[in-house]
């Protein structure tokens, strides 16, 4: 995929945007929330 | 070459506004509190910016850009690490937490959190010891990483380029403390953000598009190094094969030596002290997972491409037309592939990159030194914001001196073997601290000592890496290293950090039986 060879690699790639995207969702939902 | 007169003026920009926001934080700096821990009124953007740039030093784009031209794409799981360890479980489950119990604790540094909570002078005054030691190391590589892209653009002579960068730096971290430091961080965070971004942009048209572009780079497959190949490295969009030397190296010293190293950093730890409330660590989730993305992951995306724009340009690969040395590669290609504006910024950026990384470690070492030690030297309980200072001014000579004595090709391992160390010695002990009902000192005490010395013991007698330049097996046993591959490979923090989990486990333990009887009786 993408004239990559490794899908562990695309893995790697999917899951650092993935994560980020959760980042964002959690700031956004919990932006008032004070534990 | 970078024309001299521009890059002077965006220089002179560039620091003009970084000792302005020192200066800021010199006004804002009136006590001790204030100067250790930012005076507990930092906002989220500004937390979240001040750690991504704390982190992410020109060791991760320098260092590691040019790892990853070695070892290729594999280095992309480093990014998903810093991302799910360095953001998600840094801020929201140990960040939440450090910053309750230090706020219940009163505690300014992260030896005095381990200290304070587990009620254990030990523990203070171990882990100090530990960071005065291991920290300038970390934090020379760091000024060498900066001291590396100015030599290769104007050929100053590193020592007063490092000299410069110190100079620079130490003068807003003495007078405005945590303030300074957080504020221009955040910053040279920003800066840090455009240039990388412009820096992939730059990249991907040089090369072709991101499918064009690594198709390309998996052609390129048979020019791999004959060694890199027989380490087990066949392409560089594929991970190396599973158990190889090459496999070895890249994920137990690179992605988890780094990955989970994060978690027990001194200095990100203490920013988690200075946050205002919860909301904002809630907040700066949000910022801090795109910064690592977009810092580490384009690092990590540029970093493998330079070998199809060297291929392209000199008929090379990046490591060969870098000479060898993987720490020139990224400097060299942003020379040859960029338009001077943007090296001159770039070179902006990376001076960024190394203050905001420097001035974070400057001001953990010096109130390491001058509250942690100081304490227990003295006798004083009490922190004071002048001999914070003098002790920041004394660990920063001390870093400067080591800067200028070890060699150039260390940034990516220095960083590696801090990161590592602190895992070992310091992530056990944290975790039970924040998560422990009642943590008693015991198995905190086992976790540090055994984590702190199998690190060391496999760093000197074992990771062929370290232990054949330091050279004490040799000199010790005649040989470089004890045991031979596969295990010269495995990184220390291997070792070291299920040896300081089963040290916790067995303090525990231990306790437990000891104070069974007691219950027993009381029944």
């Amino acid at each position: 995929m993408f004239g990559i060879e490794d899908p562990q690699i695309v893995l790697a790639y999917a899951l650092a945007i993935g994560s980020t995207i959760v980042c964002m969702i959690y700031g956004w939902l919990k932006r008032n929330e004070a534990d | 070459m970078v024309d001299t007169t521009l890059f002077i003026a965006c220089t002179a920009v560039f620091l003009a506004v970084t000792l302005y926001l020192g200066y800021l934080g010199y006004r804002q700096t009136k006590n001790a509190d204030d100067f250790m821990i930012a005076g507990k009124r930092i906002s989220p953007a500004v937390l979240a910016l001040s750690y991504g740039a704390a982190f992410i030093s020109t060791s991760a784009i320098v260092g590691f850009g040019g790892i990853s031209a070695v070892y290729g794409s594999g280095l992309m799981w480093l990014t998903a690490l810093c991302i799910l360890v360095g953001v998600i479980i840094a801020f929201v489950f140990f960040g939440k937490r450090i910053r309750r119990i230090g706020r219940q604790l009163g505690a300014v540094t992260f030896p005095d959190l381990l200290g304070k909570r587990f009620g254990s002078p030990f523990m203070q005054y171990a882990s100090a010891v530990m960071i005065i030691i291991a920290m300038p190391l970390y934090c020379a590589a760091i000024i060498i990483g900066g001291a590396n892209f100015i030599d290769v653009t104007f050929g100053i002579d590193r020592n007063v380029a490092i000299l410069g960068f110190a100079a620079i730096t130490a003068s807003y971290v003495i007078f405005g403390g945590l303030i300074a430091v957080m504020y221009t961080d955040a910053m040279q965070g920003v800066l840090m953000l455009v240039g990388l971004t412009v820096l992939l942009a730059i990249t991907f048209a040089a090369v072709g598009g991101p499918a064009e572009a690594f198709t390309a780079l998996s052609g390129l497959s048979p020019h791999i190094p004959m060694e890199l190949q027989d380490a087990g490295l066949r392409s560089w969009t594929a991970m190396p094969e599973l158990g190889s030397i090459a496999w070895l190296t890249l994920v137990t010293t690179i992605v988890m030596g780094v990955g989970i190293g994060v978690l027990a950093q001194p200095q990100l730890t203490v920013r988690f002290l200075s946050a205002r409330d919860d909301r904002s660590i809630n907040r700066a989730v949000a910022v801090g997972g795109p910064f690592m993305l977009l810092t580490t992951g384009i690092a990590f995306t540029v970093g493998p491409l330079t070998n199809v724009w060297f291929w392209n340009d000199r008929g090379q690969i990046a490591l060969a037309a870098a000479g060898g040395d993987f720490d020139q590669i990224i400097p060299l290609f942003i020379n040859g592939a960029a338009p001077e504006l943007f090296v001159a910024f770039f070179l902006i950026v990376l001076l960024a990159a190394a203050m905001s990384t420097l001035s974070s470690l400057f001001h953990s070492m010096g109130t390491t030194a001058g509250y942690d030690l100081y304490k227990h030297i003295v006798g004083r309980d009490r922190p004071s914001k002048r001999i914070a200072q003098l002790g920041t001014a004394a660990m920063i000579a001390v870093s400067v001196a080591l800067a200028m004595s070890m060699p150039e090709n260390i940034i990516a391992r220095a960083t590696a073997m801090f990161m590592g160390l602190c895992a070992c010695a310091f992530l056990p002990s944290l975790t039970y601290a924040l998560y422990g009902k009642k943590p008693s000192a015991f198995p905190a005490k086992l976790s540090l000592v055994a984590g702190g010395v199998s690190w060391l013991l496999w760093t000197v007698f074992v990771h062929a890496a370290e232990a054949k330049a330091l050279g004490i097996s040799q000199a010790l046993f005649g040989r470089p290293a004890l045991l031979g591959p596969p295990f010269t490979a495995v990184d220390p923090l291997i070792i070291g950090l299920p040896a300081a989990l089963l040290a916790l486990a067995i303090g525990l333990a231990v306790e437990r039986r000891a104070d069974a009887p007691g219950k027993a009786e009381a029944a």
